[in-house]
């Protein structure tokens, strides 16, 4: 995938935290292909409908196998899920500095000791769980973005990256969290892209 | 002598895969050189200048036209958002089920693979359809071979190959259309087993990623494409790239009018009449840059046809190459779908390369009916088009899904191979 450049202003680079976790929503939505040139609003909608599906989702239990990997930084993954066989990877390097990102950004009283692998799972638990159930269905219905309109029949269609959004806002209410993951997953972009990081 | 040509083309073959020259030059080169070792005169008849640089440099002028036109059509498809709209439609109608977007993005792939071949291809196919299907769960490799199979799909029906085989192998358009609608079949099998059987054995794939959150700002510092501006085409004018291909296989038109066609139906279904004279010299010149290697190519590969085809080489050659050639038809199949590996990594039987020339030899000394030289480069272009590793389609997909062009090789290989294996054999089949 290309990479884009993090072209934020420099008070967000000063402090992200400045971003509401839904506006983090809008912008994942917004990277995500299919949505280029997407209405703002009707994207915020979408963040909002799933944020809230997420954060409402009763807590599913994962039955996928576990993996510990050490390549996170270098591929820039804290986590990934596959279905086939069911397995969660966990990138530990990349939990260890979203840990010290978490203290050097004096966001403690948000991401608690541990609570960022406990996110991981969670989030990766909602893949497993949408890809498994019929809870895929439920969140098709609640984003309502209607493709085709044939008399009294309506045709809802797949909004690309809503799961994503409901799976961060899943993680951080069954874990507890003071702020979305989303924050943490944009800081820790921030640090690997800071010019002058030495690699 | 003959023996000696063969060793010039062995080091030709083996400048190109240590890439100590670029392909194009190479096969120049390789076709001076084999017009001196046969004894071909300086100027006059049958020469060094006349023959094989000054005739065979225009020779396939028909078909680099073809490109252009393709590959202005693939510009346009671009920027009036109609190849994007197609793959966002995709997305939403079906992106619950990872592989029901990946049979669209297939689908997608080989429709624009009918218009315009190789990079260009992938890039319209691939640049919002390879991040759509890893966004809805399909693994990376599966996501770069999905775009690479289905341009495959669409390789029979590229009007400018056919331009291509025709002046090449010197045979008329209706033939090698003939033989094109038998191979079709095979490629789409093959394609549609590639993501039915490789989405199922891999399952979906969903990551936690750093690269998810592009915070583009709100001051929009983000320069924006002249496509997202657009929004979606209209549904009418998503027929476009179908267009060229029903005139020339629905109704047997020419392929230059029939990809004019295609120009001017995006043209008119997108654009307002006062941008119409802009839009089409922007995309046209744009069209140029992306059809600038191919050109190239094809200015060389017609100056190597035009030396292998000299009177010395084929007297040269034929003894040789008769002694090796089989006739009989299952040990033509079984030691031609041997051999696929040597289309790969700028191999000996790249049809874009030496593959060409040698294919010029088989014909110019009548070893075979030029419908069966047909028949195998056309069967070795499925092979090379999605798998080589080398070769700038593949290179593209695979990196621009986060992959390696070996990986995607090794997993869509087997599925390309018997694709051959099913071109070979109607060949033997049918023209031996
Ligand atoms: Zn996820």
């Amino acid at each position: 995938m290309t990479a884009v450049e993090l072209a934020s202003t420099d008070r967000e680079l000063m402090d992200p935290t400045s971003v509401d976790d839904i506006e983090w929503g809008v912008r994942l939505l917004a990277a995500t292909p299919t949505h280029e040139g997407r209405d703002r609003e009707l994207l915020r909608q979408w963040a909002l409908r799933a944020d809230e599906f997420g954060s409402r989702l009763a807590p599913v239990p994962s039955t996928a196998r576990v993996v510990e990997r050490d390549d996170g930084l270098e591929r820039m993954l804290l986590a990934r899920y596959t279905s086939r066989p069911p397995t969660v990877e966990l990138y530990t390097d990349m939990l260890a500095l979203a840990e010290k990102l978490v203290d050097a950004r004096g966001w403690r009283a948000w991401y608690p000791p541990g609570s960022v692998r406990a996110a991981a799972l969670a989030h990766e638990a909602v893949h497993a769980h949408l890809h498994h159930g019929p809870a895929k269905a439920a969140l098709k219905q609640a984003l309502d973005h209607t493709v085709l309109r044939l008399g009294r029949h309506r045709l809802a269609g797949h909004v690309a990256g809503a799961e994503e959004v409901a799976a961060h806002a899943y993680a951080r209410t069954v874990c507890g969290l003071g702020r979305s993951p989303l924050l943490l997953t944009a800081a820790l972009r921030a640090e690997l892209t800071r010019p002058g990081r030495e690699k | 002598m003959g023996v000696v040509i063969l060793l010039v083309m062995a080091a030709g073959v083996a400048l190109m895969l240590t890439r100590k020259l670029p392909t194009a030059f190479a096969l120049a080169l390789l076709a001076v050189a084999i017009a001196f070792l046969a004894g071909a005169p300086f100027t006059g008849k049958n020469s060094v200048l006349d023959t094989v640089l000054q005739e065979g440099a225009p020779a396939l002028a028909a078909t680099m036209i073809a490109i252009i036109l393709g590959s202005w059509l693939g510009k346009l498809l671009d920027e009036t958002g109609i190849a994007g709209t197609l793959v966002r439609k995709i997305v939403e109608f079906g992106g619950d089920r990872p592989t029901v977007v990946a049979l669209g993005v297939l689908a997608v792939s080989a429709l624009v693979g009918t218009v315009t071949g190789s990079a260009p291809a992938a890039m319209l196919a691939g640049i919002i359809g390879i991040p759509a299907m890893i966004a809805v769960g399909v693994p990376k490799v599966t996501a770069a071979g999905t775009v690479l199979m289905g341009i495959a799909v669409g390789i029979p029906f590229e009007l400018p190959l056919w331009q291509f085989f025709s002046t090449a192998l010197e045979l008329p358009i209706p033939t090698v259309r003939g033989f094109m609608v038998k191979l079709f079949p095979f490629a789409l099998a093959a394609a549609l087993a590639f993501v039915v059987v490789e989405t199922r054995r891999r399952g979906t794939e969903h990551a936690w990623s750093l690269k998810a959150v592009d915070s583009p700002g709100s001051s929009g510092a983000k320069p924006r494409s002249r496509r997202a501006e657009l929004g979606d085409a209209p549904w009418y004018a998503l027929l476009a790239p179908a267009v060229p291909l029903v005139l020339a296989l629905g109704f047997e038109l020419a392929i230059i009018p029939s990809l004019l066609a295609g120009v001017l139906y995006a043209l008119v279904t997108t654009t307002r009449p006062g941008g119409m004279n802009k839009r089409l010299l922007r995309t046209l010149y744009g069209g140029f840059e992306v059809a600038a290697p191919p050109l190239v190519l094809f200015i060389s590969i017609g100056i190597l046809l035009a030396a292998v085809k000299l009177p010395g080489a084929v007297d040269a050659l034929e003894p040789l190459v008769k002694a090796v050639s089989p006739h009989n038809p299952v040990v033509f199949v079984l030691v031609f779908t041997l051999l696929v590996p040597l289309c790969l990594y700028r191999g000996p039987l790249n049809v874009f390369g030496l593959g060409a020339g040698i294919a010029g030899v088989l014909i110019a000394t009548g070893i075979y009916p030029a419908v069966a030289v047909l028949g195998m480069a056309t069967s070795y272009n499925q092979v090379f088009g999605v798998a080589d590793p080398t070769s700038t389609q593949t290179v593209w997909s695979a990196q621009y899904a986060g992959v390696s062009p070996q990986q995607v090789m090794v997993r869509t290989l087997p599925y390309v191979w018997a694709v051959a294996l099913g071109g070979l054999c109607v060949t033997a089949a049918t023209y031996l």
